[in-house]
């Protein structure tokens, strides 16, 4: 099978799989015990009145009609108006999801490469004190709740020492039409912003992949291959670099994968706590307002988003190993 | 060996005696394993403590007591070994019944979501065809949704969840991954020569499933069910933590937002360190106890 092939079926599969998530999504905020129209209406209004706002919500459709209409919307991008907001949600995805995606691509990319990095080089010197360590601090760092982690670090870098922000993406002063700000103050600014979030997000999520890559590691270092590697004298750099850490980069995908499902609860978090004004957080205030137009979006666009990112890995996935390519 | 052969054939309790005291010889040279099973027997010890407070006086009771004399935050002192919170409530008292509940919820989420995968895995490796297809489908849906943003809708939807509602959510969407491993060794182990020799003797399937293969598979069983648990608390915490969790029930999580929500955060070390240690402390002891199992099940991992 070829490179394009493979690729195209998996699309069409991730496809799949994103109606599936949409057709729950859909049940899931039909079949709820909650009445839609528990939040909007008050004691005064008429029957009448609520008949109205039933039929302009499109509420008195046969359960059919309303799960086509859904995905029809939802295929144009339209998830209908906020209760809380009174805006279009539509509008409010578009102004959130820019600084969650810096933010969450940032944040993976650099937790990846960090605990593949450390992992590589413990798994090389196992049964040293620095092994012991790093997996000691590694499964302590694993254990601990990602948003005490959080609260630790704004009130000791924040809060005690004042280093940083105590929330926000960007000082507002510098943004105003009327300040005038060169680019690269703006970007630094929010680089300021960030940096705590930033570091405190890879701090929670760096440890499972350090750990689980120094199991692959030690597995694959007990190979014959690597003995053979080492029998011809080639030299320690090559034989890890070149011949044991290729291998294991086809497990570690997987891990990617799935860490990318898990770090999602824990990237709302993170924007919660530190106010960025990011999609998660919104989602986690939206649920909490019960504004459901903007959870449910919030949650499709979200779902979508990591259907695409599993995408991308099994790609990457075809690429390193021709074993699913031909 | 030639001894051993002579001596009477040993019963049943006692082999079973035998496998028992050498998994534990085994365990013990793990050290990790004996360190989680410490902590957790600590934990235990302060979970069975937590009924003994109240008792002593009404104040102590974690939820609603009070000190009469002391109705607001108050640093630790000998009447309250850890302080009192905003509404003037026993920090040390909520403390023990957060481990109460910590090992209820984790225990319970972990046990039923590994009895699922089990099963599912058992199911889906030994039969194959089509029911093998349906559930790995199945599996692989559960897997990519985001469960942590599922929960947080479910929740709001219905308005509050109680904890069992949460330890359900926790167990349904936890399943997927342990049964994939143990499908692959149900593959593995159903083309044995002994399982052969069972369905020769005459075995029904469900017989060879349940009898000859679920024995094998028990340790791997085990060894997700402690990493269920690290994942259970760590996830009824953070749930808790943004305001989904039971507002009756006194948890570790809870703890923290009440001081999150009161604004005391930044301000009172005594009231958020100490439940936070407690849940790092706890999920370390099932994800140690997980790693000494595991290196008995993968003689790989053992020193050389």
């Amino acid at each position: 099978m070829s490179m394009a092939k493979y690729i195209a079926r998996r699309s069409v599969e991730i496809l799949m799989l994103m109606f599936v998530i949409a057709t729950l999504t859909f049940l899931l905020f039909r079949l709820m015990p909650s009445d839609p129209m528990g939040i909007q209406i008050d004691p005064y209004r008429t029957p009448e009145e609520v008949q109205m706002m039933r039929e302009v919500w499109g509420l008195d459709k046969s359960l059919p009609e309303q799960y086509t209409l859904f995905m029809k919307n939802t295929l144009r991008g339209e998830f209908g108006r906020s209760y809380y907001w009174g805006k279009d949600v539509y509008g409010i995805i578009r102004e959130k999801l820019p600084p969650t995606v810096l933010l969450f691509t940032t944040m993976t990319v650099m937790s990846f490469s960090v605990g593949m990095y450390v992992g590589r080089i413990i798994a090389w010197r196992r049964g040293g004190k620095l092994e012991y360590g790093s997996t000691v601090t590694g499964m302590f760092l694993f254990s601990m709740p990602g948003f005490w982690i959080c609260l630790l670090a704004i009130w000791v870098f924040s809060f005690k020492l004042g280093l940083f922000p105590l929330g926000g993406m960007k000082t507002d002063m510098l943004w105003v039409a009327s300040a005038n700000t060169p680019l690269i103050i703006k970007a630094l600014d929010i680089g300021y912003h960030m940096f705590l979030p930033l570091t405190v997000g890879v701090v929670i999520s760096f440890p499972g992949t350090m750990l689980m890559m120094k199991n692959v590691m030690l597995e694959t270092l007990g190979e014959d291959y690597i003995t053979t590697a080492k029998a011809k004298g080639l030299s320690e750099k090559v034989i890890r670099d070149h011949h044991a850490a290729r291998n294991v980069m086809l497990p570690m995908v997987t891990v990617l994968t799935l860490s990318l499902v898990g770090s999602i609860g824990g990237s709302m978090i993170i924007e919660t706590i530190f106010c960025w004004p990011g999609l998660g957080a919104e989602f986690l205030s939206a649920a909490m307002n019960y504004d459901y137009p903007v959870a449910q979006g919030a949650f499709i666009i979200m779902a979508a988003l990591l259907l695409v990112a599993l995408l991308i890995t099994e790609i990457l996935y075809a690429y390193l190993d021709p074993r699913i390519r031909y | 060996m030639i001894n051993s052969r002579l001596r009477k054939p040993k019963t049943k309790w006692q082999k079973r005696k035998e496998r028992i005291r050498n998994t534990w010889r085994l365990f013990k040279e793990t050290k990790v394993g004996l360190i989680g099973i410490g902590i957790l027997l600590f934990f235990t010890i302060m979970a069975f403590s937590s009924f003994i407070p109240p008792r002593i006086d009404e104040m102590y009771i974690p939820l609603y007591g009070a000190d009469p004399d002391i109705i607001t935050i108050s640093s630790p002192s000998l009447k309250h070994f850890l302080g009192t919170d905003s509404m003037g409530r026993d920090l040390f008292s909520q403390l023990l019944e957060g481990s109460k509940w910590a090992l209820i919820i984790g225990v319970t989420a972990a046990t039923v979501s590994v009895v699922l995968s089990t099963v599912v895995g058992l199911v889906s490796g030994y039969y194959g065809g089509v029911v093998d297809v349906l559930l790995q489908r199945t599996a692989e849906v559960v897997m990519t949704l985001p469960g942590f943003p599922l929960i947080v809708i479910i929740g709001s939807l219905l308005r509050g969840v109680s904890i069992w509602n949460i330890v359900v959510l926790i167990s349904l969407l936890g399943w997927p991954g342990a049964s994939k491993v143990i499908r692959a060794q149900v593959l593995s182990l159903k083309e044995r020569p002994f399982i052969d020799s069972a369905r020769v003797c005459g075995a029904s399937n469900f017989r060879v499933v349940f009898r000859h293969i679920a024995p094998n598979i028990l340790p791997l069983s085990f060894l997700y069910m402690t990493f269920g648990v690290t994942g259970a608390i760590l996830m009824e915490a953070a749930l808790s933590f943004i305001g989904l969790g039971d507002p009756t029930t006194v948890s570790w999580g809870m703890m923290l937002q009440w001081c999150y929500r009161s604004g005391f955060i930044y301000k009172a070390p005594f009231w958020v360190l100490p439940p936070g240690l407690c849940i790092t402390l706890l999920a370390l002891a099932f994800y140690l106890i997980g790693m000494g199992t595991e290196q008995i099940i993968n003689p790989r991992l053992r020193k050389r």
